[in-house]
C-alpha cells in the first residue's frame, strides 16, 4: 500500500528442536550408509526395488516385512534428471550464491531414484543416462549426509 | 451431482508487500464477497478457510481468524492446502444439506515469512531435508527438464506462456504489478537469470501476499441470492506419490486422474471443443502445458500448439494464472474466481466471449503433487 513499511512485526521466536523417529527401515538404511553401503528393499507383490526403503509399498498398499526382501544394491546408478540452481535454501534462509548442480539419481539395480549434488562436472557435460557412482564422506555417521554426492563413472 | 451454484466472489489486489495486516486482508475478501452478493453476516452458516501454518507462524492459525473471516459463532473448519481445495469442503458442506450459505477464503502474506525456506517444511524431515537438495526450486528444474527431454518440447515454446500469463496479467487490475509484462519477448523471458535450470525467474509464479473469497449456496438459495449463480457440474481430485524419485516428472498423471473424474460428473467427453474457458494454477510456465496436455486439450507433449490466447480456441489463464500472482493458499481459489467471471461476463479487458463452460484447477506440493479440478457452467 504505502511507500514505507509501516507494520513492524515482533518476530516471535519459538525454538522446538523436533528428534523424528526414522523407523526400523531408514534405520537399516542409516547403518548400511555408516558402512558405506546401500540397501534397498524390495516389494513382495509389484517387485519395484526401494532406495531409500519403504515399510509400505503405496502402489501395492503391501507391507514389506522388516526381516525380509533386503537387497544390497551397489554405488554405482544412472542420472534420470538434473538441475542447475543458484540457490541455496536451508532452514535460515534462501540466498543466491555459486550454481550448483543437483541429480535424480536411480541406484543401479531399484526403480527410484535419490536426489543428490553431482559432483566435479560442468553442468554443460551433465546428461540424463549418464552413469555415475557415490563418492562417500570420509567420516560416515549413519545420516544422509555420509553420500556427499555423485561422481561420473 | 446435486447442484451447487457460486454466488459471490471477492480477491484482494495482490501486492508483493501489501504493508496492511493480514486480517485486514481476509476481512476485505470475506466481508467483500458477502457485500457483493448483498448477503449479510447473520446469511452465514458455515466459513472454511485455506491457511497454513507454517505460512502464518503459528498452530491451528484459524482460530485467530475466526471474527475477520466471518466464522464468529458459525459452524467453521480449515484446509490446509490450496484454496481450491477449501472449496471442495465447502461444497461437501453444502452437499450435506445442512448449509444455506457457506463461504470459502484463502490466501497468505509471504511478504511476512520466508516462502522456500517454509516450503523446505514439505520434505520428508527423516531423509532428504537436511540436507535441502530436494526443494520447491530444484523440483521446479526437474519437472521442466523431465517434459522437455520426454517430448522434445524447447525452451522457447514454455517461454511463450510466461510471455502470454505476463500480457494477460497486465490486462487484469487484480494481478500483482510486478507481474503485468504487457510487452515481455519471449527473449526477456530466457534472459530473466536462471532459478533452477531449465527454469527461469520469469517462468515462476511469483509468491505474493493476497487474500480471496467465494460464497456457495445450494441450488435453491442460489437463485434466491443471484440471477447469476455458477454451478459447479463436476469436481475431481487426485493425489500422486510423496517422493520425486518415485514420480514421472515428465507428465502429471493425478491431473489426468482428476479431470476424469470431474468430466465423469459433467458429462464432459471432448473437453477441447467443450470447453470454452481454463483457469489453471500452474506454479510454473512449463506446468500449464503439462496440464493442458493432461486435460485432454492436446496430445501429449503437444501443449503448446493449443491457441490458449484469450480470443484464441481455448483460453488459458487470460487473467494471467499464476504467472500473475501466487498467494499461498489463495491461488487455486483465484483460478476458481477467474472462471467464475469469465461465465457471468465480469471478465472486462481479458473476457473470452460468450464462454459457458469452464475448468478451474489447483494444486498443491511438489511438482503438482496433488491436483483439484472444478468444471464450471453458466446459469
Amino acid at each position: 500500500m504505502s511507500e514505507e513499511k509501516v507494520i513492524v512485526a515482533n518476530k516471535g521466536l519459538i525454538r522446538a528442536d523436533f528428534a523424528f523417529w526414522v523407523g526400523q527401515y531408514l534405520d537399516k538404511f542409516y547403518n548400511g550408509l555408516e558402512n558405506k553401503k546401500i540397501r534397498g528393499n524390495k516389494c513382495p507383490k509389484c517387485g519395484d526395488v526401494f532406495v531409500p526403503p519403504r515399510k509400505i509399498c503405496g502402489k501395492c498398499n503391501v507391507v514389506i516385512p522388516l526381516e525380509e526382501n533386503w537387497v544390497d544394491l551397489p554405488e554405482t546408478g544412472t542420472i534420470m534428471n538434473f538441475t542447475t540452481t543458484p540457490y541455496r535454501v536451508n532452514d535460515r534462509s534462501s540466498r543466491k550464491t555459486k550454481d550448483w548442480t543437483i541429480g535424480m539419481i536411480q541406484i543401479d539395480g531399484s526403480n527410484t531414484s535419490i536426489i543428490y549434488r553431482l559432483l566435479n562436472m560442468e553442468p554443460e557435460d551433465v546428461k540424463i543416462g549418464m552413469k555415475v557412482k557415490i563418492e562417500w564422506n570420509e567420516s560416515t555417521k549413519g545420516d544422509p549426509s555420509d553420500i556427499k554426492g555423485f561422481t561420473k563413472v | 451431482m446435486q447442484k451447487v451454484g457460486i454466488v459471490g466472489y471477492y480477491q484482494v489486489k495482490l501486492y508483493s508487500d501489501a504493508n496492511y495486516g493480514h486480517y485486514e486482508m481476509i476481512f476485505e475478501a470475506s466481508r467483500g464477497a458477502l457485500d457483493k452478493a448483498g448477503l449479510k453476516k447473520k446469511d452465514i452458516s458455515t466459513v472454511i478457510s485455506c491457511t497454513n501454518d507454517y505460512y502464518d507462524g503459528r498452530t491451528i492459525s484459524n482460530c485467530f481468524t475466526v471474527e475477520v473471516g466471518g466464522g464468529y459463532m458459525a459452524d467453521e473448519s480449515k484446509v490446509e492446502m490450496d484454496g481450491a481445495h477449501a472449496v471442495l469442503y465447502g461444497l461437501m458442506r453444502v452437499l450435506s444439506g445442512n448449509h444455506n450459505l457457506a463461504v470459502v477464503w484463502g490466501g497468505s502474506m509471504p511478504s511476512c515469512y520466508p516462502y522456500h525456506t517454509v516450503r523446505l517444511y514439505e520434505t520428508d524431515p527423516t531423509w532428504e531435508r537436511s540436507l535441502a537438495y530436494v526443494n520447491d526450486i530444484t523440483s521446479a528444474g526437474f519437472q521442466m527438464r523431465a517434459y522437455m527431454e520426454k517430448y522434445g518440447v524447447t525452451v522457447e515454446e514454455i517461454a511463450k506462456v510466461a510471455v502470454k500469463n505476463k500480457k494477460n496479467a497486465a490486462k487484469n487490475p487484480l494481478a500483482l504489478k510486478e507481474a503485468q509484462l504487457a510487452n515481455l519477448t519471449v527473449k526477456d523471458v530466457l534472459d530473466s537469470g536462471k532459478y533452477a535450470d531449465p527454469v527461469t525467474e520469469l517462468m515462476v509464479a511469483p509468491p505474493c501476499d493476497g487474500v480471496a473469497a467465494l460464497l456457495l449456496a445450494p441450488e435453491k438459495q442460489a437463485l434466491k441470492i443471484t440471477d447469476k449463480p455458477v454451478w459447479i457440474t463436476g469436481v475431481g481430485y487426485n493425489q500422486d506419490a510423496y517422493y520425486l524419485g518415485d514420480r514421472d516428472l515428465s507428465g502429471c498423471k493425478s491431473m489426468n486422474l482428476a479431470a476424469k473424474m470431474a468430466y465423469n460428473a459433467a458429462g464432459i467427453t471432448d473437453p477441447y471443443s467443450e470447453i470454452d474457458v481454463a483457469e489453471l494454477f500452474e506454479s510454473y510456465a512449463h506446468e500449464e502445458l503439462i496440464f493442458a496436455e493432461e486435460l485432454g486439450f492436446a496430445d501429449k507433449g503437444k501443449g503448446a500448439e493449443i491457441n490458449s490466447a484469450i480470443n484464441g480456441d481455448l483460453a488459458i489463464n487470460p487473467s494471467g494464472g499464476a504467472l500473475g500472482g501466487n498467494p499461498p493458499c489463495a491461488t487455486g481459489l483465484i483460478r476458481v474466481i477467474e472462471a467464475v467471471k469469465q461465465l457471468t461476463g465480469e471478465a472486462g479487458q481479458y473476457q473470452v466471449k460468450g464462454a459457458k463452460k469452464a475448468v478451474a484447477s489447483g494444486q498443491i506440493g511438489m511438482c503438482a503433487q496433488n491436483n483439484i479440478l472444478y468444471v464450471l457452467e453458466a446459469n
